[in-house]
């Protein structure tokens, strides 16, 4: 029988950090886990230290579950929160992952300020619009000051229904670039990856 | 002209395997599931035996899961005869499918690289057979 302090801290520490894992995998988890270490020590005669030596820090396995699990649930939803927190991971994890975060925070952002312009016009219709002088574009969105004649605001009541369109579109392109860059990752991972693992590989 | 490594980054070829060996490792773990289920423990004998793969026991746990989760493997409880249970992988038909795919692609991949490789190949086995590196060089005077 193994009982001792050392197995419980790494248990335990492992219990604590799977987090968001649900129950049922996690009891499954430490299970698994805490067989693979009765069985080394049982087999291989090793000590218990060098067997949890080789499994790795507890935060460091622990992680692993969890990437998976952020990586699986974002790569299957359209909430924008999760593909952030699952595009950060990746920025961790190599170049082209920095890539996708970069333009996913640009895609957002420049979808939402559409969005939020849409709602404006609502509220500033003057202040709000697209502004064209001599057939060259001056300025657009929701502006404090207004361009001064000969400039025009040319969109009207249109700038709305465009603003939201456009807005959305954005956003949902940009949601599936991200899932299409986490579920190609994944593929990668599974094949031949050299650069998305760097940050697991340690 | 000659291209030279950057002499920043003396650990870089080490990193470079460690990724390497890492990304292989799905693929060897549903490779050593390809005759018959295995638990935990005999998959990493298994790919010590048979590669140097595995770096570190932990990172071997986590990929069963994601595996199991996206469908390629199956798990059961079986109890041993002295004692616990072991939790059995085995593949599933997607998972069988999936690792065929897995084989062909990695072969291609592999045997092109390997063409491309020989030349570099060749050159380092006659510039270790030659007594000093610098013999190598001559070929320009």
């Amino acid at each position: 029988m193994i009982t001792n302090r050392e197995l419980e801290n790494y248990m335990s520490s492992l219990q604590h950090d799977l987090g968001p894992i649900t129950l049922n995998d996690r009891e499954e988890i430490l299970r698994e886990i805490s067989a693979h270490i009765r069985d080394s020590v049982e087999q291989s005669g090793a000590s218990l230290e060098a067997v949890l030596a080789r499994l790795g820090p507890a935060p460091e396995l622990a992680a692993q579950y969890r990437d998976g699990l952020l990586m699986r649930k974002a790569s299957r939803s359209f909430s924008p929160l999760l593909l952030l927190r699952a595009s950060v991971r990746l920025a961790t994890k190599g170049v082209s992952g920095i890539v996708v975060f970069f333009a996913a925070i640009f895609g957002y952002l420049i979808g939402g300020g559409f969005v939020l312009s849409a709602f404006a016009k609502c509220v500033f219709p003057a202040h709000t619009g697209v502004w064209i002088s001599d057939g060259k574009l001056i300025s657009s969105g929701t502006l404090f000051y207004i361009p001064p004649p000969p400039a025009q605001e040319v969109a009207g009541w249109l700038y709305l229904p465009t603003a939201l369109v456009l807005g959305s579109v954005l956003i949902l392109f940009t949601s599936f670039v991200i899932r299409r860059s986490l579920s190609i990752s994944r593929l990668v991972q599974e094949k031949l990856d050299f650069t998305e693992s760097a940050g697991a590989a340690r | 002209m000659r291209f030279r490594a950057r002499p920043t980054d003396p650990e870089t070829p080490d990193r470079w395997e460690a990724q390497l060996r890492k990304g292989a490792l799905e693929m060897a773990a549903l490779a050593s599931l390809w005759s018959g289920r295995l638990y935990g423990l005999e998959i990493i004998r298994f790919l010590e035996g048979q590669s140097q793969l595995v770096l570190s026991e932990g990172t071997i746990y986590p990929i069963l899961n994601r595996l199991k989760a996206d469908g390629l493997l199956t798990s059961e409880w079986v109890e041993a005869e002295a004692g616990h249970p072991r939790k059995y992988y085995s593949l599933t038909d997607t998972g069988r499918r999936r690792l065929m795919q897995m084989a062909q692609a990695w072969a291609s991949f592999a045997g092109g690289l390997s063409h491309l490789l020989n030349p570099v190949l060749n050159h380092s086995a006659f510039v270790s057979s030659t007594e000093s590196p610098q013999e190598a060089h001559h070929d320009h005077e």
